[in-house]
Order: structure tokens, then sequence, then C-alpha cells
């Protein structure tokens, strides 16, 4: 009887420490989902800021000059429901900008262009960083014992953005 | 531009630091780099003399061991001695960040992995198949890895070999070479020949393709019968020998390990590099090195080298394993000067994408990113819910 209780309590010894072990792991990684997503958030304020600065400082011809300013101020206002596609349309007329540059050398400084390349490098890395933090919450969310346990608690489930495809 | 925070860093290499290895003489350029640029670099790693020990920045962690791991004998070091001293270079260094070096096997690495908390960086060098014995203690160490904010794998093909078995996403960021180095014009009388070819390795390991290169030769030779074959690297030179027709041995010339100086004159006196390895290879570092020194490079299409040189357009590739095709682009590489010369410009302006000024500027890159909302490196058992309370007294 005794020796049956003993092994009862062992048991919910180890339960309880897996739980806690299982815990800490989501919280390290919903942690790690944060401060990419902090840093790739800063990174992309600033590519905007960049995007507007060549808008204003550049020659450019007034179609490409309201699409890209519009896209710009868009992205920079975006609420968190606009804020994928303000991205994505703001990639979209980056790339246009840059292959146009590519025909028409003169237009947009030189040194502008460099800061939106390397920019662009810093976002992809940063992106591939965060999305490989996401997958890997959603993998061990998506596990039994921590959805039974409902070891997450009211933290959200991380998303993928739409937008985070076109820049890679 | 950039933020110029001197950082604290914290390198751990998993392998001895006294034997050779393509991951120790990465993390020795990288730490060299981040030290000019004024940062501030700890390296820890196994080391089995430490009389031997001239980098003022480089801690011993005691005896690496022998042991057979992945096909080829490591020498690295684990236990609860070497766990101790992992943690007490980390509680003692006050980190910014850690930066792991093969965090996926059983060595220094993967303890310090363990033991820490905060910002750390693992780099994956290794590029394997899927192995069974791997994926199998992926569930194990999957709780270790998770811990690495960030993730770098040093080729396409290693990015692979960690998303099969590990399931998770990495950077890629190429091996570093100090370029200015291999661009010393130099070159040896004595290595000059009418033509040469040149290879390095451990001849008489067979991944290495010697073999290939020799059975491709009697062929070569009715074209060009003065043909030199340059051969450096260790190994047994008697017993190679014995394996191979006589007629050739006049052909063959073996040179022993080469010093780094001596390397680059190799480079520079040879016609063409020749790199016919069968396999196993993650990066080829060799071949960045070859490019570097402006010389034509023949190398076996297996997939490390064929991303590397771009499917053919920064150096010639055969067929690999395939001594008829080795012997065929030969012949055609090294009859067509021209062609040769403009293969090797291709090359050499490719190479300065490996330069340590571009690749370190892409490692700090991934140093800022994983510091974001992140404090210093701490020992995570300090971070333990009873250890908060005694802190608390």
């Amino acid at each position: 009887m005794t020796k049956s209780l003993f092994l009862f309590v062992i048991i919910v010894l180890i339960l309880a420490w897996y739980l806690s072990f299982s815990a800490t792991r989501l919280d390290r990684l919903h942690h790690r989902v944060e401060t990419s997503w902090e840093h790739l958030d800063a990174l992309l304020q600033r590519r905007a800021a960049i995007a507007l600065d060549i808008a204003h400082k550049s020659n450019l011809d007034p179609a490409t000059y309201l699409l890209l300013a519009s896209s710009a101020f868009q992205a920079r206002e975006a609420t968190i429901i606009e804020r994928s596609e303000a991205e994505s349309a703001l990639s979209e007329s980056l790339r246009l900008l840059q292959s146009d540059s590519q025909d028409v050398t003169g237009t947009i400084a030189l040194s502008s262009l460099a800061e939106l390349e390397s920019i662009t490098d810093k976002i992809k890395m940063s992106i591939n960083i965060h999305l490989e933090a996401v997958n890997a919450v959603r993998n061990l969310r998506s596990k039994v014992v921590f959805r039974v346990f409902r070891l997450a608690g009211h933290a959200p489930l991380p998303v993928h953005y739409a937008f985070e495809d076109d820049v890679l | 531009m950039k933020s110029s925070k001197r950082l604290k860093i914290g390198m751990v290499c998993p392998y001895g630091w006294d034997t050779p290895g393509g991951v120790q003489i990465h993390i020795k350029e990288l730490a060299e780099f981040l030290i000019r640029a004024g940062h501030e670099v700890s390296v820890f790693a196994p080391v089995s003399d430490d009389s031997l020990i001239s980098e003022p920045w480089l801690v011993s962690a005691g005896r690496p061991v022998s042991i057979p791991y992945n096909g080829a004998v490591a020498r690295i070091l684990f236990g609860p001695v070497a766990s101790s001293r992992v943690r007490q270079w980390i509680s003692s260094g006050n980190f910014d960040l850690l930066h792991l070096h093969e965090p996926a096997i059983p060595s220094l690495s993967l303890l310090a992995c363990w033991a820490a908390d905060g910002p750390m960086v693992g780099t994956f060098h290794a590029a394997s198949a899927k192995q069974k014995a791997i994926t199998a203690v992926g569930p194990i160490l999957e709780p270790v890895l998770e811990k690495l904010t960030a993730r770098i794998a040093v080729s396409e093909m290693a990015r692979q070999t960690l998303k099969d078995h590990f399931d998770t996403e990495a950077v890629v960021i190429p091996n570093g070479l100090e370029t200015s180095k291999f661009e010393v014009d130099d070159e040896n009388p004595d290595w000059v020949g009418e033509p040469t070819i040149g290879f390095i390795g451990r001849f008489d390991e067979p991944r290495k393709g010697l073999e290939i290169l020799i059975a491709a030769l009697p062929e070569t030779l009715k074209t060009f019968p003065q043909l030199k074959v340059l051969i450096a690297g260790p190994g047994e030179k008697a017993e190679f020998l014995k394996k191979i027709d006589p007629v050739l041995h006049s052909r063959l010339t073996f040179l022993g390990k080469l010093s780094e100086a001596d390397k680059v004159k190799f480079f520079h006196s040879i016609d063409a590099y020749i790199a016919p390895n069968t396999g196993g290879e993650s990066f080829g570092i060799i071949l960045t090195e070859a490019m570097a020194s402006g010389t034509a490079i023949l190398a076996s299409d297996i997939p490390a080298f064929s991303q590397l040189l771009n499917y053919g357009e920064f150096g010639s590739l055969f067929t690999s394993e395939d001594a008829h095709d080795l012997a065929a682009k030969l012949t055609a590489l090294l009859s067509d000067e021209s062609g040769r010369h403009t293969l090797a410009a291709k090359g050499l302006l490719q190479s300065r994408k490996y330069d340590w000024s571009t690749v370190a500027e892409q490692i700090l890159d991934v140093y800022e990113m994983v510091q974001v909302g992140n404090g210093k490196v701490s020992l995570s058992s300090d971070n333990r819910v009873w250890n908060r309370f005694k802190a608390n007294d």
C-alpha cells in the first residue's frame, strides 16, 4: 500500500517537473518570437524611412514618386491588421524602383541605394530568424501535452505574415 | 551608420584546438577579425597541451578525448569536469552573447548551450546525408538547440542537414577567408611545370579522391606528356605509391604539409587546382582559397562544390568519381589558356564575397539581432525558481 503510494508520488513529481520544464521551454520560445519581431519591426520602420527619404530627395517621375511615397507612408502608419499588406506593397514598389534604377542611373543617389540594399539584406536575415522562432512555437504548441495542460496560457499563437514571403 | 557598441563575445570551439580543422581555423580568424574591430572575444576550447597556447584570448577547457563520431575520429570534450568548467567560464565571462560552433555534436558547445541563458548564436558547419542516429536523438537535443537565439549555417548543404535532422531553419553565412593573403603573386620555380596541376588534402583518405585523379592521368598524359602533379598534405606516401603504376611515379611530387606562405606560392605556381573529392564536404574552403589566388579550378560536381562554383561559372566541374570525365575536362582546361584565365578571373572576383570584411559584417548583423530585448548571458541554473527564492532571502 505504502509502496504504491510512494510510486504515485514519484509519478506526480516527475509529471510536475516535466510540465514545468515544458512551460519554461515554451516561455523561452515566446520570448524569442517577441524579441525577433521587435527587431524585424524596427528594421521595417527604418526601411520605410529610407524609402520616404529616397522619394523626397531623388529626381523621380511623379508616378514613381507617388507610388513610393504613399506605400512608404502606409507602411509606417499601418495598424497591425493592415501591416502585412502595406509591407508587401512597399516591397513591391521598392523592387520596381531598384530595377528602374538599373536602367536610369543618376536619378537616385548611390548611397541611398546601397543603404536600401543593406537594409533589405538585414530584413531577409531577420525574417528568417523570426520565422524560425514562430515555427518552433507553433510546432511545440501543437503537441498534446501543451494543448491539454494549456501551457501556453493566454499567449496568442504567433502567425506568419504574407509579406515575409515577398521579401525573401 | 553601424552601431559601434563594443561587444563582449564568448565563443566555444567543440574540437581540440591543436588539431588542424576547418572549424578551428574559422573560429581563430573570426576571433582575430572581431578583436581588430574593437570587440572583446574569449574562445573556450579543448586543448591537449596548454604550453602550446599562443593566443591570449584562448581559454583551455581541458584535454580533448579522441572518439569515433560520425565516421571520423573527433577530438572532443565532455563530462562533469568539462561541464563545470563551462559554467565557470560563462559565469565569470560576463558576456553580451555566446557564439557556439557545432552545438549539435556531443562536446563543449552543447554543454554551453545547455548551461547558459540569454543571447546565443549557433553556427553549423557540417553537412551530411540524413542519418538515423542523429534523427533519433533529435527530440532530446531539440529543447537544448531551441535555446539558440539565431542559427547560422556555413553553406546551403549545412542548412539542409540542419533542416533534415532537427527541422529548423538557419541563415546561410559562408566561411570567411583572408583574401589579401592569397593575392600576393609569388611562385616557387620548382613547382612551375609544363603544365602543373595541384591537389591539397590527406591523399590517403578515399573521400578526398586523389585516386580518381591518378586514374585520369594516363589519358591526360597523351596530350600533356610533361604534366606535373603536385600533391600537398599529410599521408603515407610509400603506402600510396605501392598502389600506383610505377610509370606515373615520375610525374608526381609529394610536398607534405604546406605552411600558409607555401600554400599561397603553391596556388600561384600551378596552372589548375584539382578537387576530386567524392563527398563529405560542406563548404569547400580550399576552393575559395584557390579562387582568391586567381587559380583556375577543376572540381567534382558534388553538391557543395557545384554550389560554390555556381554550376561551372567560377570553376570547371566534372562528373564525380568519373576518371574519364576528369581526364577530358582537364585536357580541355589545360589546352585553352584564355578560357582558363577568364575562369580564374571570374573566380577571383567572386572570392571577395568570402572575405572576412564581408562575412564578419554579416555575422555582426546577427549578433546585433540576437541582442534585441535580451540581457547578458547568464547561467540558466541561476534563473531556476528555487534559486530565485534563495536570492530573495
